[in-house]
């Protein structure tokens, strides 16, 4: 087991993508404050559309310019709010996977790609809403599934393989290229054959309880932060515990059985080798380390009890939850990047500007002398505003339900 | 259990800047006690609080996608082409703060027929390598893609080519005994590790223990047709870690005489060739094989070939070797040994010792890249067309410096 420990240690989910509560919660109050000032800097750069144009404007009426002019800043979003949307969103990727029928594989690899991007990237900076469907999409190709950009984006209302394919980079961008996302349903099944080869184990309440848990599993771990926290073993074990306590009793003392044996100091050198090969084996199977377990599986088990699958249908578009998300919507649709929220246009701009730098890939060994560092020269990427706004008009109307009403 | 619950709670997320620091040295002991509980994390998780700690913790959760994205790309300087492919092109760099650090950097070729986004040999390679990490396989240092969308995979250097090179270059560099069981021992190793062959292409892997693709069928067009095991060449839909095996025990063989072994141009002439040089698979030798969908073979059946046949062609490894080579090739990938038992072999044990790793035929490595950073020291980071020049040179001095050793 110790081997299995040392190559979870391993994965880019350990590396990466596992943080303490702590930690996480001081990156995402990072992550806002980093995209309100950003943001807030975009918007006060702005050519104050309503001072410089306020008779001629005819044409280019835009509210929304008019309400953050200079020096009138909207209301940004809190980290709370942020985490409340990630949740909504979340759900909704959870109900177009259904409805698409993806595998379970893909439907939980694609929600955690997505709560993994906005780990660091916030919602106000890049639209979740179309980022979701990329996640989808991309949850396909990384699973080995391969759809074709059209054909998926014709599952959405005014949706674009275009508009698929912008946040897919960018994705990758944002999840480090790290792609490979280890899930608790086959420790599931391990556990499940483990009770089952006790022998004295009925068969029947076996049954029940593998499907309580997998439903569990199915939304409980993607709607929270049980994958940054925990190991998948111990969210398997957590959601068993929720299905079945004493089944999980049974799983957790059978499998820290030993008690301590303490290795003898004075013991002849030959045979002291194999008594602390001995006592590490009681160590890591003895009562202490269950203790452990058990508790770090007591607080999973609080997390995952937040969301049990029950509350699923609840987030799809029942008036209670529309009338949660409202108001952060309503912020949201005030308070976000204006040079971020048209992907299309985005990834355009950078293709255009990186034609226009020769940075046509340095066939010659060279770095383009003006290429940008620090990856900000926005000005230069999206000189062009009034176009911008036009398309940000256009894409606005798209992005309240991008799945249409409730199915 | 396939996952243990033993896993200590992350400390730190915080990454080591991988050109640098290697990870080796930084994953904690499995063995070490939980440090704390999740209500009372460790000082250690303690997140950074300086914003300009962007430009030195490459791996930072902080940093949004665009600007680590541009970090990492900066963090290289791509230099000469190295070569060609039809999935990628494969350029010299190395680390700007540290000339000496060299990498090699794969840029994948946009695919004009391609036009759902990135391709998968790609996400594929990413998927695989950025989990592993082992002395034997290839290491994956960064990703990024450049401005016009193109991605770009920084990949440790390895100058000195690859085995293939070596053992087409029979001009050049003699090796013995030793050295085929160092080099063999290597790839042991790897494949044990991972139960994939693909050591430093991914592009083509797929995990085996992935729960949502063992119950689908593979593939059988996986693999360089000479390494192709009989089973996918007969299109067995499920396959095991056994047909790595087989590519490896084809290498083998190749290592030892300095000559293809199979070196099939179609399907149908792999199979001849398989059926005259290893033996005809029939029932007898492995049942079931003739309900393969693809099973066909030559009318003249050949009978599998003795031992005393593999002990003229191959005896240059000796009695053992010869029988771990004869039990890679079973043509019955249920008799084939497997990767432990591969490790297991006696003739690891057998004389002669395998060749140190640093006395290996043209395995010049570090000192010529500690040369070529000595020579790019005096002038850190300045991209001129001598740079270009001077990797070539170096290129090729590698290549004719080793060859006298």
């Amino acid at each position: 087991m110790a081997a299995e420990d040392a190559r979870y240690r391993q994965s880019t989910q350990y590396k990466l993508w596992s943080f303490s509560p702590a930690q996480l919660s001081a990156t995402r109050e990072k992550t806002n404050a980093l995209a309100k000032a950003t943001i807030s800097e975009r918007l006060l750069s702005r050519p104050p559309p309503a001072a410089s144009a306020p008779t001629s404007g005819s044409n280019t009426p835009n509210p929304s310019s008019q309400m953050q002019g200079a020096g009138d800043l909207p209301e940004f979003l809190t980290p709370a709010e942020e985490l409340r949307l990630l949740n909504h969103y979340t759900a909704e990727l959870l109900r177009a996977s259904d409805f698409l029928q993806y595998s379970v594989a893909i439907r939980a690899t694609s929600a955690i790609f997505f709560r993994r991007f906005y780990v660091a990237n916030s919602i106000m900076t890049y639209p979740p809403t179309e980022m979701l469907k990329t996640c989808l999409f991309f949850g396909n190709k990384v699973n080995g599934v391969y759809l074709h950009a059209e054909q998926f984006a014709a599952n959405f209302p005014k949706t674009t393989a275009e508009g698929i394919l912008a946040g897919e980079f960018l994705l990758c961008q944002g999840l480090r290229f790290a792609f490979d996302v280890k899930h608790p349903y086959r420790a599931l099944e391990a556990a499940m054959f483990e009770l089952e080869r006790y022998g004295d184990v009925d068969l029947t309440r076996l049954g029940t309880a593998s499907k309580t848990a997998r439903d569990i599993l199915k939304f409980s771990p993607l709607m929270t932060d049980a994958y940054f926290h925990y190991t998948p073993s111990q969210i398997m074990l957590a959601a068993l515990s929720l299905a079945d306590e004493e089944l999980y009793d049974r799983v957790v003392r059978e499998t820290f059985h030993l008690a301590h044996t303490p290795a003898f100091p004075n013991a002849p050198p030959q045979s002291r080798k194999a008594a602390a090969a001995a006592e590490e084996k009681s160590r890591l199977l003895g009562p202490e380390m269950r203790d452990k377990v058990r508790a770090a599986i007591a607080s999973c088990r609080s997390m995952l009890a937040q969301e049990p699958p029950a509350r699923m249908t609840g987030y799809w578009g029942t008036p209670a939850q529309t009338d949660a998300v409202k108001p952060s919507l309503r912020k949201l649709r005030k308070c976000r990047d204006p040079d971020r929220f048209d992907l299309v246009a985005l990834h355009k701009a950078r293709r255009e500007q990186a034609l226009r730098n020769g940075d046509a890939d340095d066939e010659d060994g060279r770095v383009p002398a003006g290429s940008s560092l620090d990856g900000d020269d926005d000005a230069a990427v999206f000189g062009n505003v009034e176009e911008r706004d036009a398309k940000r008009r256009k894409v606005k109307k798209g992005l309240e339900d991008p799945f249409g009403g409730p199915l | 259990m396939a996952n243990s619950p033993l896993v200590a709670y992350p400390t730190s997320a915080l990454h080591p800047n991988l050109p640098t620091t290697r990870p080796t040295s930084t994953a904690p002991s499995p063995l070490k006690p939980i440090p704390s509980g999740i209500a009372s994390p460790s000082p250690a998780i303690v997140v950074q609080a300086d914003p300009s700690g962007a430009v030195t913790l490459a791996n930072d959760p902080f940093i949004p996608a665009e600007q680590l994205n541009d970090w990492e790309k900066h963090k290289y300087v791509k230099g000469k082409k190295l070569g060609e492919g039809t999935y990628a092109n494969v350029y010299l760099g190395h680390l700007r703060s540290d000339p000496s650090q060299l990498v090699a950097i794969k840029k994948i070729k946009v695919q004009k027929e391609f036009r759902d986004g990135i391709a998968p040999d790609a996400i594929r390679e990413l998927k695989h390598l950025q989990e592993l990490n082992h002395p034997n396989i290839i290491k994956l240092l960064s990703v990024f893609t450049s401005k016009d969308q193109n991605l770009n995979i920084v990949l440790e250097y390895l100058p000195l080519g690859d085995l293939e090179g070596l053992i087409r270059d029979t001009s050049g560099i003699p090796y013995g005994p030793a050295d085929v069981k160092a080099w063999m021992g290597m790839i042991a190793r790897g494949v044990w590790f991972y139960g994939t062959v693909k050591l430093a292409d991914f592009g083509l892997a797929r995990a085996f223990g992935d729960p949502f693709t063992t119950n689908r069928p593979m593939t059988a067009n996986v693999i360089t047709i000479w390494y192709r095991p009989p089973e996918l060449l007969f299109g067995a839909p499920f396959y095991s870690a056994a047909v790595d095996i087989w590519s490896v025990g084809v290498m083998f063989a190749e290592l030892i005489n300095r000559a293809a072994l199979l070196p099939g141009q179609t399907e149908m002439e792999e199979i001849s060739l398989i059926c005259k040089v290893i033996g005809t698979p029939t029932e007898d030798n492995w049942p079931g094989v003739t309900s393969l969908p693809h099973y066909a073979v030559p009318d003249d059946k050949t009978p599998v070939t003795p031992r005393e046949v593999y002990m003229q062609r191959f005896g240059s490894v000796g009695a053992e070797g010869v029988d771990l080579l004869m039990r890679m090739l079973a043509l019955d990938p249920r008799k084939r040994v497997t990767a432990r038992e591969m490790l297991e072999h006696k003739w690891w044990r057998a004389e002669p010792r395998p060749t140190r790793l640093e006395d290996l035929p043209r395995n010049r490595k570090e000192g010529n890249a500690e040369k070529y950073g000595q020579d790019q020291g005096r002038k850190p980071g300045v991209l001129d067309d001598k740079n270009g020049n001077r990797g070539d040179k170096v290129a090729r001095r590698l290549d004719f410096g080793a060859a006298k050793k």
